[in-house]
């Protein structure tokens, strides 16, 4: 296990910009935390989640498919640069881990893969997280991770590229430190763990009548906005942009709370109310995902309850149901 | 991958976000996660609102029309060409023969710019904006009553009420993000009254739905204000000590007892008493308004009644309480303040004032300044037809859409001897141009926009603007320049607000340094001032609130045998007015693919149309051929039909009636017929 | 019959030529295109394509030929929005791009040998057509073949002159049904719903297989004739039709609880899809 102290951190990770493109947690000017460019503000590494998709590094709001100008096709030319991603806490890596496993199954997604195959990602814990709070060790599901004991980084390789990475940096100094990353308990419990379990529970056994949907559903403003912060929800739209010379195919993601998402040509709509739309999004992480992957896919991360105006996130729908229907 | 702070474009909320950008080119949005307003949450459009900037359809070269064909021009010739032409027809007819249509889509700057271009280089007050079609009643209505026509309040206060009245606004798919705050006020407690008569979301968490007949609504808050003065339930110390002319509106309700209210707005009696016990009760009420209230021949008489309403209660100058106009546009609010308008400067400093003027003439470096007020946008197109107008130069709007009756709209526009367009696509209207100019989007340049609750906020540019095309305040300084004037020379949007802060003293102690990330709320007069969140504390801007009794008045066209249905129009929650931009995005176009109307099951049943079918829809101006939208949304007898779409267009069919005193048109009423196309 | 990979990338479709276009009914016309590489498509009855249009984007579609039929693909398109409109401006010399074949076909080697009933509405027929061509041409593989189609009025009727040939065919018992029939007319079958046509069928259920393929409102009504006539759901195969936008079990709209109708199906055997909501 090596170890960095927080004022070699930016040191490091200039260190590696001439072979990665560097995403890191940073603080935006109005205090917004996310995964960006350093250029667009100082390194925020403490916080736990950072607020938007994480997934977004390898599954864009926008990409590209292919242009066609004057009848050549084209894909969108390879990054110059593998990229360096930091910022995943256990959550996240679960999450991402669930995507990629979506992605590669059956027909395997080249354009996810594209950014996902060469991309190094490094995962946070430790007294990281929101006030200093313990976020417990991911211990795999990336190539590295970086643990906060409370005055330095201790960071663990579980890739090769990770060994490679941080090779150049000194083992751990103290081997209290190490033994306390060991020591933590590698599932942290959390209240919100069992109440979606309960909530999975009673969908997968048919136990939540249908006006339970309408009531939401009539909260529901179909902002959207829980699926574009989800990290696991990966459906997309796709669109054609056309000029004289040249056309563009791009895909943008999409949501099921929207009436077209699945409305045909000709007017039918399997997810044609509100209360439909309202189940479908519950339903699918915590019922659909299980019987076809085996595990729920919310992985209890809060940005779409953060997201949300109205608070009818995955948790706090969770938290109404459980508290209904148990 | 850089990421660019910015507000929405859409509508008055004023939510900002993070624009995601790669290699120049925008690929989404975050949402900001500590503004006051949006607190990290969008609606569906500003999660949308990077993806129309790229769009091939954006306008990259200015376009000069020549042998009947819009053709590629270089800003030189194109610039050289809009001055000479301005200024032949201004020789020909008059100064006033020209008139200029600012945006509120633009920027603060840009509208305080356009106003000072056509005042000071130009020599006309013929300068208005599209507020005069969303809240020209509004600003009329409370400047009489309060002295100003802003919201009173802030969002925040939707948060500290114990009672809403929500009337003639559809606030979750217009404002969403004030509409979800109601939605959650309501879960903790605070108690709901929705007066309009569709059935929108808002109803369905509402202890009073109000399904009161269209256009009654003077009805409807006269016998509210009856009913609180019958019961006592009139705030009588608020009323003695903070306002003026009670006596006279209590004159004017004594007979607007709940029966007869009842009659006029179709509404029961026990409704308007539960009403007004439910919102006169309350510690903290608040009022909440749009385009329901002021788009009547009677609008400005709707905000009176509004505001009266309010005094009586005492429920001004609080937290939680107010009259609160939601503004439409995301700078509608900037634009009036800016002086946009034809009688008035920025900060409502009335141009028809000569000391005003001279401030303005001394500031702007010109000897004087047109004193006459100019012509109310509303006007333009029957001055263009009595030959009293015949240059428009049109920044940012789309009348050819936008306008009632657009049969006469178009033919006006088709007449004119110079149409001018500055927009970022070819709209209709600019389709019809001599000249038209590319401008920058909202994400390809800098300056400020004021939200609903005076809030002045910044944007920041994310990416280039497309090909050639430049910022609206660029070209209008290089208009000025060609003009022979020589006193817009700026080198950035700061500046121009360092200009207009110095000159308007609501907006005094604005400063793009002190904006930063969640800016000010105006009035704001000097340097140290921290901003208002909530206006009229101690006392109203204009000293005492003014109580403005009111004559209920029908709308101007009714319902008959040749046409039995009432005809009112709106928007959908996926676009924006005439979709220049949301029928440009993907997963907006797709909500709402094309033109419809809406058409209770009754009414449905009667003439045989089904779910879906298409139906022509007529009236006195024109015709238009829509889809069927079957649903109790609406109250039988009466039509909705959103005025997005250009084919099956709603303001084919609207009346160019106006309100007498803010030229407002009268969009929420009319009468149609509608049949199933054979 | 197997062709080659269209394209290495997912989402790139391939370059195909146009060789006829036939008008099948006012609303509907079929396609007869080949790849430009030459190679078969590689299809099984019962599975789609995506068909690319620069400019409108992609919309799947059933192909409606069989792959015993080697040198071209059709594709039977309805004009319905936007997309399919543009596609009925093009002719024959005209190139679009195809992505696919997707989806799982009907089950073949469950249906040898067995007696079928196949039952389609509308344009259901069109992907209908894959199976009985196959059939046609394949006449020893399989038992007893009943066809069973229905449409709105006899002009709208798809493949007519095919229906004929299929009807004076030995090899398949045909019954066909239109909601309307005017005067003008010429038209032998009877008039009334398609779920008229089952109970006279004198089937045994242990021997017999169902296919059905048609508009989303007519399967429920179908179903319910079948399971009286003693035919097990795991008997019945339906063909779903949904707005897949990438043909390949990413992009979601084509859901059905825990299944992708693009992967899944579009062909489904009764029994693994009738509790799933929405699915029919």
């Amino acid at each position: 296990m090596k170890t960095i102290t927080p004022d070699r951190l930016d040191q490091f990770f200039s260190s590696l910009e001439p072979v990665w493109e560097l995403r890191l947690p940073i603080l935006l000017p109005d205090g917004t935390r996310v995964i960006g460019s350093l250029n667009d503000g100082p390194l925020a590494l403490h916080g736990g989640a950072v607020s938007g998709k994480p997934t977004a590094a390898f599954f864009p709001q926008q990409s590209t498919l292919f242009t066609v100008t004057d009848g050549a096709m084209q894909e969108p030319p390879p990054a110059d640069r593998p990229l360096f991603i930091v910022g995943f806490p256990p959550r996240d890596l679960a999450c991402l881990r669930f995507i990629d496993r979506f992605f590669a199954d059956g027909w395997r997604d080249d354009l996810y893969f594209r950014l996902r195959q060469r991309a190094t990602v490094a995962g946070l814990s430790g007294y990281c997280g929101p006030g200093g709070s313990l976020i417990s060790p991911a211990g795999g599901d990336c190539d590295l991770e970086f643990f906060w004991d409370r005055s330095n980084w201790l960071v663990t390789a579980y890739s090769e590229t990770g060994r490679k990475i941080i090779a150049g940096l000194p083992e751990t100094a103290t081997p209290e430190a190490a033994e306390l990353f060991l020591q933590v308990p590698a599932e942290f419990p959390d209240k919100n763990e069992t109440l979606i379990r309960h909530a999975s529970e009673l969908l997968r056994t048919n136990r939540v009548p249908e006006s339970f949907w309408a009531e939401i559903g009539d909260r529901c403003i179909a902002c959207t906005g829980c699926n574009l912060a989800c990290p696991t929800c990966t459906c997309f739209g796709v669109q054609d942009w056309r000029s004289a010379k040249k056309t563009e195919r791009s895909r943008m993601w999409d949501s099921c709370q929207l009436d077209g998402f699945m409305r045909e040509a000709g007017g039918h709509n399997p997810l044609g109310s509100e209360a439909e739309r309202t189940r479908r999004r519950i339903h699918h992480k915590l019922a659909a995902d299980p019987q076809k992957w085996g595990e729920i896919s919310c992985f209890l991360c809060g940005r779409c309850d953060a997201v949300c105006p109205t608070g009818i996130g995955i948790i706090a729908v969770a938290r109404e149901l459980v508290a209904r229907f148990r | 991958m850089t990421r660019t702070l910015t507000v929405c474009p859409y509508c008055g909320v004023g939510c900002t976000f993070y624009l995601v950008s790669d290699k120049g080119r925008l690929v989404g949005v975050e949402p900001s996660t500590t503004h006051p307003v949006s607190r990290g949450g969008l609606c569906v459009k500003g999660w949308n609102a990077y993806a129309f900037v790229h769009h091939p359809d954006r306008l990259t070269t200015p376009l000069i029309r020549r042998d009947g064909q819009l053709r590629p021009a270089s800003w030189d010739e194109a610039l050289n060409l809009v001055v000479e032409r301005l200024q032949a027809v201004q020789a020909k007819h008059g100064k006033d023969a020209v008139m200029f249509a600012s945006s509120a889509k633009a920027t603060n700057e840009e509208n305080y710019l356009l106003m000072k271009l056509a005042r000071a280089v130009f020599g006309t007050n013929n300068i208005d904006h599209c507020a005069r079609l969303c809240h020209s009643s509004t600003v009329t209505g409370l400047a009489e009553t309060f002295g100003s026509g802003a919201m009173t309040n802030s969002i925040s206060c939707f948060d500290q009420t114990d009672v809403i009245l929500v009337i003639g606004s559809n606030t979750t798919e217009q404002h969403p993000l004030i509409g979800s705050r109601i939605l959650n006020a309501v879960r903790g407690g605070t108690r709901l009254i929705v007066a309009d008569n569709r059935r929108i979301r808002l109803a369905r968490h509402a202890e009073l739905h109000l399904r009161h007949k269209n256009g009654s609504d003077v009805a409807l808050l006269n016998g509210i204000m009856h009913v609180i003065i019958a019961e006592g339930l009139a705030d009588r110390e608020f009323i003695a000590g903070r306002t003026e002319n009670y006596d006279a509106l209590a004159e004017s309700v004594a007979d607007w007892t709940p029966e007869r209210t009842a009659a006029a707005t179709g509404l029961t009696a026990d409704e308007i008493v539960a009403a007004a016990r439910l919102y006169a009760g309350a510690e903290r009420a608040m009022v909440v308004f749009s385009m329901g209230i002021t788009q009547h021949s009677h609008g400005v008489d709707n905000v009176r009644c509004i505001a009266a309403l309010a005094m009586l209660t005492g429920n001004v100058g609080r937290p939680g309480t107010g009259v609160n106009p939601l503004r439409g546009q995301n700078n509608v609010q900037g634009g009036c303040d800016m002086g946009a308008l034809p009688d008035l400067y920025s900060g409502y400093q009335k141009v028809a004032d000569p000391r005003l003027r001279d401030k303005f003439a001394h500031a702007w470096g010109v000897s004087s300044l047109p004193a006459e007020p100019g012509l109310p946008l509303t006007r333009a197109m029957d001055a263009a037809s009595e030959g009293r107008l015949h240059g428009m130069f049109i920044m940012g709007e789309n009348p050819m859409l936008s306008d009632p009756d657009q049969g006469h709209a178009r033919k006006v526009l088709e007449n004119l001897e110079l149409l001018i367009v500055q927009d970022i696509f070819l709209t209709e209207t600019a389709a019809v141009a001599d000249i038209v100019l590319p401008a920058a989007c909202f994400a390809e340049k800098e300056g400020t926009f004021t939200n609903t609750e005076r809030r002045i906020q910044r944007l920041y540019k994310a990416v280039e603007p497309p090909g050639k095309a430049r910022a609206d305040w660029e070209i209008i300084c290089d208009i000025a320049e060609r003009a022979g004037y020589n006193g817009m020379r700026y080198t950035s949007p700061a500046e121009i607000m360092a200009e207009a802060a110095s000159l308007t003293p609501i907006y005094g102690g604005i400063a793009y340094q002190r904006l930063a990330a969640h800016g000010l709320q105006w009035p704001c007069p000097d340097k140290e001032h921290p901003g208002t969140p909530i206006m009229h504390l101690d006392r109203f801007t204009r000293g005492l609130g003014h109580f403005s009794p009111v004559v209920h008045r029908l709308p101007a066209e009714l319902p008959d045998a040749e046409f039995p249905f009432v005809l009112t129009t709106g928007r959908t929650y996926f676009h924006w007015h005439t979709g220049s931009m949301t029928r440009r995005t993907h997963l907006l176009a797709r909500e709402e693919p094309h033109s419809f109307i809406e058409l209770h099951p009754d009414d449905a049943a009667r003439l045989g149309i089904r779910h879906r079918d298409m139906v022509l829809v007529s009236s006195r101006r024109g015709e238009v051929r829509t889809e069927a939208r079957v649903t109790d949304m609406v109250i039988a007898g009466v039509l909705f039909m959103p005025f997005h779409f250009v084919e099956g267009a709603a303001n084919a069919l609207t009346n160019n009636v106006l309100d007498p005193e803010s030229s407002i048109p009268e969009f929420k009423v009319c009468a149609v017929r509608v049949e199933k196309m054979p | 019959m197997t062709g080659a990979p269209l394209r290495d990338s997912l989402y790139l479709p391939s370059e195909c030529e146009i060789i006829t276009v036939t008008d099948l009914t006012p609303g509907e016309k079929l396609f007869r295109i080949r790849r430009a590489d030459g190679l078969p498509l590689g299809h099984l009855p019962g599975q789609f394509v995506q068909v690319s249009l620069l400019g409108w984007g992609e919309a799947p579609i059933s192909v409606a030929s069989s792959p015993t039929r080697d040198g071209f693909f059709e594709l039977g398109v309805r004009r319905a929005g936007t997309f399919t409109s543009a596609m009925h401006t093009l002719k024959a010399g005209d190139t679009l791009g195809i992505r696919g074949p997707f989806g799982r076909a009907f089950d073949l080697p469950r249906l040898r040998g067995q007696n079928l009933i196949l039952i389609s509405g509308g344009c259901g027929l069109a992907p209908m057509r894959s199976l009985i061509q196959y059939c046609e041409d394949r006449p020893s593989e399989f038992g007893s073949i009943s066809i069973l189609y229905g449409a709105k009025s006899p002009v709208d009727r798809l493949f007519k002159e095919e229906l004929a040939a299929w009807d004076a065919s030995a090899r398949f018992a045909c019954s066909m049904t239109v909601d309307n029939i005017s005067g003008r007319d010429c038209f032998s079958g009877s008039v009334g719903l398609i779920t008229a046509l089952i109970p006279p069928l004198t089937f045994s259920p242990d021997t017999t297989i169902a296919a059905i393929v048609g508009p989303p409102a007519m399967y429920r009504a179908v179903i319910a004739e079948l399971h009286k006539k003693g035919l097990p759901s795991d008997r019945i195969a339906v063909s779903l039709e949904r707005q897949m936008r990438c043909g390949v079990g990413k992009c979601g709209h084509c859901s059905i609880e825990h299944l992708y109708c693009c992967q899944d199906g579009p062909v489904f055997w009764l029994n693994e899809i009738e509790l799933l909501r929405g699915a029919l």
